[in-house]
């Protein structure tokens, strides 16, 4: 047991990440043409217009969905399918917290293979500066609030304002990303499009184009780019605090030295500076863990899963994972 | 014929030069002082006139000096040794130049005193409170070491490895430092040399009290110990100069001394 | 004027024998007064004796590459192929030559530092210093020794280090050091010699932590002292001669605690020192406590705890990531009290004495040396709040003091022994 446990502290967490977010990329773009089939309450961008690829499907592309009824109905079935639809995607979270994003989103491992791409390229990446960083964390949840109001809006006039057109029924998966990327793994390249049929497609669709440039070049300079953006972290973090898995900190074994902040993809504060909170999932976190395996302080930031440990910072795994355990060969 | 006779009554030693009236040293002789100093005193002046075939009668002046110079009541008068040993070094020296500083390591103190051109004494220092850096120490040293006083000189020589400084400044602790020592197998010309440093850093300091200048000149039993004046000399970074019976200076000086008072007193 | 006829030593002969005689004193005390003594540090022992009492060269050949403090990144030094010199200095000899060029207050360690560039006398010469603007004396320092004809390169330092813009400030530092080293070797700094001196530092890093583990246990099987001496050696050290050193000595302390060999008694008070860097051989205040029978369990202070404990974490193997990693190393985890406050390092006091399992802390500052002597209060304050034992000292490097101090440290070890009696 205590070898297991020094087995997975001592892990490489970078390549087991990567071959998970492969695998989990492979289920969510892939599964379907082995018969998997999540649902469509997925906290993650498992894209609805990957068609018979997908392994399930996006949580965010069902609430738009959800939302885009009458008044009326809202209130009887409407509201109920609504509700179930809500809880059967908190049910999901609630297993996994945010490593949907640091291990299964397919947009978040597409960025983090454009960051591979990037290092292997030699580039250095860029950083915003701490008061930007403070300033773009709301942009996330004004998008939330945009992608649940328009569709109330379509089908209801609200505070007296004319109904939107229909064309913004998804408004949000028209400019998300993995609306073209996604589907495009399977050979399905149909989402490149421009709708010229109305004025609202046609702006929706070229604004879609212009998000997935940005996104690319984004992602390409920038560490999980677009997830500073995400409405889908945003609507997750709601349901955060009760989630099994958890990122804790011990704050009186943390010496500030900052390296679990540098590894961040994120560039999350808090998580070298906190030295008082137990929970260190914060709204932006990924739980990628890469900060606890960046950590070199015994115990210091460890995943636990319903109350067990299941993988800390340890000294030993740190000096592995840096590759700093064996220097015969370097002996000048 | 005139003669005269200074006598420096030590803690360890007693010390008495006959001088003539042109001041030249004629002879000198040392003795343990001990419990009965004053009848020791009297002995050795016997015995040195007698050695000189000096007539009694022919000593004119004496004049006494030391600790215990007060009670000595045979003496014309007496002066503080600080004055005498001036005197005395300032003669002895005469033919290598003159000296500015004089360092003096007794049995049980040790002074260093700085002189004006004139040979005056303008200040100086002197450590009478503990053993450490006097002629004492030298000798519990040689007795845990199981050697003589007089071949310390000759093992300092013989060091090759670093000087094992001591650094107790009380010769009670000193000692048990040098049983650690030489419990550890230690070289004995290690520790002899590293003794001999540790005293001559303790005399450096005393002289930079009164101030180093060229100049110095070394007295006392202890002068003997080359080792110890070459410690001296590296401490102070300049050669010092040691005559040749570095322990009759004093008692020279007051032999000097009863010269010019009888001369003054009878002119 | 003289009538002897041995040669005088120069003023350099005579330093050098005075340094000679104040390290094998510490040395023979290290090698014989303690109780089963641990063979491997024999190298150590024998290195020391060689720099400071044979006059050993080590580095013949070699750029040496002075640092004035532990913030000048060794890493980077190694892979421009310099030997990096830590020019902090314990000796007193050095103290009083540099009293000449300080004021009387000046901190002792400082004014070491000084005399002996003043004297110019080293086995191992600097070719050029890098001196890091930390306290107010070593920054003032700098231009002092530059006096006396040295190269010297001021490495901007900050005094803050929770802003954006000091980790900016430092980066950019660190960078303008890369270059200026760079250009000063004719060497350029690249992936591959950056990325292996990091992983080599790193080695070393990760056999001091070893060795802190051994002295978590119960019985604990190296002394203070010792600790300090490895970790001093690596302040000039061959690095792979000390790798090698270490490396035994690991392998020699795990069979030690095994068959549970300890140089302490079952009683001996653990200690947590922190303060002022014991620097070879001003090992004062350790050797008292470990001769009135406590055990120094671990320490936070700049000569060894300080100087190992944060490692560089790298995320991208390429050169502006490792840059930045070495920078943050040398700010980020940094519990120096030149910062202005210092939450961290009274919580990095408490950690040690937790995981260390220690009965009380000895802190000691350098009289002179005003940042730790500031500092005194608010740990102390903060330490009877945690309800931790801690005696404050302030001493030098005069080899005199050493009575006094010894009576306040027995009394303090003892009251510790009385306290974990009654525990039991
Ligand atoms: S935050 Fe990133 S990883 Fe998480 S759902 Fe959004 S795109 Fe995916
Ligand atoms: S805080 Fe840790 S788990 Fe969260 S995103 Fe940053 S590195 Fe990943
Ligand atoms: S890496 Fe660990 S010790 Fe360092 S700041 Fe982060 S949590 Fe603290």
């Amino acid at each position: 047991m205590l070898n297991i446990k020094k087995k997975i502290n001592n892990m490489n967490l970078i390549r087991f990440r990567f071959w998970f977010q492969i695998v989990a990329f492979a289920l969510i773009v892939y599964g379907g043409y082995i018969g998997l089939d999540l649902g469509d309450k997925l906290p993650t961008f498992a894209c609805v217009f990957n068609g018979e690829g997908t392994g399930g499907k996006c949580y965010v592309g069902m609430l738009q969905h959800d939302l885009k009824h009458p008044f009326e109905t809202f209130i009887g079935y409407g509201g109920f399918a609504f509700l179930i639809s809500l809880a059967m995607f908190a049910v999901w979270f609630w297993v996994l917290n945010k490593a949907w994003c640091g291990f299964v989103c397919p947009l978040g491992t597409m960025q983090d293979w454009l960051t591979t791409l990037r290092e292997k390229l030699k580039i250095r990446f860029s950083e915003y500066s701490w008061a930007s960083r403070g300033k773009i964390k709301s942009i996330k949840y004004i998008l939330l609030i945009l992608l649940l109001i328009i569709p109330v809006m379509i089908s209801n006039s609200v505070l007296g304002l004319p109904k939107l057109p229909n064309g913004l029924s998804m408004p949000f998966c028209d400019i998300c990303p993995g609306r073209m990327l996604i589907p495009a793994f399977t050979g399905n390249f149909n989402q490149f499009y421009i709708d010229f049929t109305s004025k609202t497609d046609l702006v929706m669709t070229l604004l879609g184009m212009m998000i997935l440039g940005i996104f690319l070049v984004g992602a390409f300079v920038k560490k999980r780019f677009f997830c500073y953006f995400c409405p889908m972290a945003a609507l997750q973090y709601i349901f955060s605090k009760p989630a099994l898995l958890k990122l804790y900190k011990d704050g009186s074994k943390c010496t500030k030295c900052g390296d679990c902040y540098r590894a961040c993809d994120m560039d999350i504060l808090e998580i070298a500076d906190d030295v008082t909170s137990k929970n260190l999932v914060t709204e932006d976190c990924t739980l990628c863990l890469k900060c606890i395996a960046a950590c070199p302080e015994d115990g210091c930031l460890e995943a636990n899963f319903a109350g067990k440990t299941i993988f800390e910072s340890t000294k030993e795994g740190f000096i592995l994972r840096m590759a700093m355990n064996n220097q015969k060969e370097s002996h000048e | 014929m005139k003669y005269f006779a200074g006598i420096d009554i030590g803690s360890t030693a007693i010390k008495i030069s006959i001088v003539d009236g042109k001041k030249n040293l004629l002879g000198s002789r040392i003795s343990a002082s001990g419990s009965m100093f004053y009848k020791y005193a009297q002995e050795t002046l016997d015995a040195l006139i007698g050695e000189l075939n000096l007539n009694k009668n022919d000593i004119l002046y004496i004049v006494a000096t030391g600790y215990g110079r007060k009670l000595y009541k045979e003496a014309n008068e007496n002066i503080s040794e600080i004055t005498a040993n001036a005197i005395g070094a300032r003669a002895a020296a005469s033919e290598f130049g003159e000296i500015k500083t004089i360092i003096n390591i007794g049995g049980q103190d040790s002074k260093a005193i700085s002189l004006d051109s004139d040979g005056n004494v303008v200040n100086f220092a002197m450590n009478d409170r503990c053993a450490a850096g006097t002629g004492k120490f030298l000798d519990v040293v040689a007795l845990k070491l199981e050697i003589d006083v007089e071949t310390l000189g000759e093992s300092h020589f013989k060091s090759t490895g670093t000087p094992l400084s001591v650094s107790s400044t009380c010769a009670v602790f000193a000692e048990s430092e040098i049983i650690g020592l030489l419990g550890n197998n230690h070289s004995i010309e290690d520790i002899i040399c590293g003794v001999h440093y540790s005293i001559a850093k303790r005399i450096v300091k005393l002289v930079k009290r009164v101030g180093v200048k060229e100049g110095i000149y070394f007295d006392g039993g202890p002068a003997l110990n080359m080792g110890l004046v070459h410690a001296i000399e590296n401490e102070i970074g300049q050669r010092i100069f040691v005559p040749s019976n570095p322990q009759i200076t004093t008692s020279f000086g007051a032999a000097i001394m009863a010269v010019d008072s009888y001369n003054y007193e009878n002119s | 004027m003289s009538n002897t006829s041995h040669e005088i030593e120069s003023p350099n002969e005579k330093q050098n024998r005075h340094k000679a005689m104040e390290a094998v004193k510490l040395l023979n005390t290290l090698r014989e007064d303690f109780k089963s003594p641990i063979l491997s540090m024999e190298y150590f022992y024998d290195l020391f004796e060689r720099v400071y009492c044979k006059h050993e060269s080590l580095h013949e050949g070699k750029t040496k590459i002075g640092t004035m403090c532990i913030q000048i990144p060794s890493e980077i030094i190694y892979a421009l192929d310099g030997v990096p010199i830590r020019l902090c200095n314990g000796f007193y000899t050095d103290d009083e030559i540099g009293s000449d060029f300080m004021p009387q207050k000046a901190c002792p360690l400082v004014k070491a530092t000084v005399g002996q560039f003043a004297s110019g006398n080293f086995t191992d010469k600097p070719d050029i210093v890098f001196s890091p603007t930390t306290c107010d004396q070593k920054t003032k320092a700098g231009a002092t020794i530059e006096s006396f004809g040295y190269k010297i390169y001021d490495v901007d330092f900050p005094r803050t280090k929770e802003s954006e813009a000091s980790r900016e400030y430092w980066r950019r530092s660190v960078k303008q050091f890369a270059v200026e080293l760079s250009k000063f070797q004719g060497k350029k700094l690249t992936k591959t010699n950056l990325e292996q001196a990091i992983k080599k530092i790193g080695y070393a890093q990760s056999l001091y932590h070893k060795i802190s583990e051994f002295r978590k246990h119960e019985f604990v099987p190296i002394l203070g002292l010792d600790v300090f001496l490895i970790t001093n050696a690596f302040f000039f050290d061959k690095i792979n001669n000390w790798i090698e050193a270490t490396e035994k000595l690991v392998n020699e302390l795990e069979q030690r605690v095994r068959n549970k060999i300890s140089v302490s008694g079952k009683v001996s008070p653990r200690i947590v020192y922190t303060g002022s860097p014991p620097i070879f051989p001003n090992y004062k205040i350790p050797q008292i406590i470990e001769e009135s029978d406590a055990i120094i369990v671990a320490d936070e202070t700049c000569s060894s705890n300080r100087m190992f404990n944060d490692m560089v974490a790298v995320d991208e193997w390429n050169i502006y990531d490792m840059m930045d990693s070495i920078s943050d190393k040398y700010l980020k985890g940094c519990t120096c009290p030149i910062f202005t406050k210092n939450d961290d390092r009274i919580r990095r006091i408490i950690q040690l004495v937790k995981t260390y399992k220690a009965d009380g802390v000895v802190y000691q500052a350098f009289a002179g040396c005003t940042v730790y002597e500031m500092e005194q209060r608010s740990v102390l304050e903060a330490m009877e709040k945690a309800g931790i034992p801690i005696l404050y000292l302030e001493s030098d490097y005069s080899p005199s003091q050493g009575g006094q101090l010894s009576t306040r440290v027995e009394a303090f070890i003892e009251s510790l022994k009385t306290r974990r009696r009654n525990k039991k």
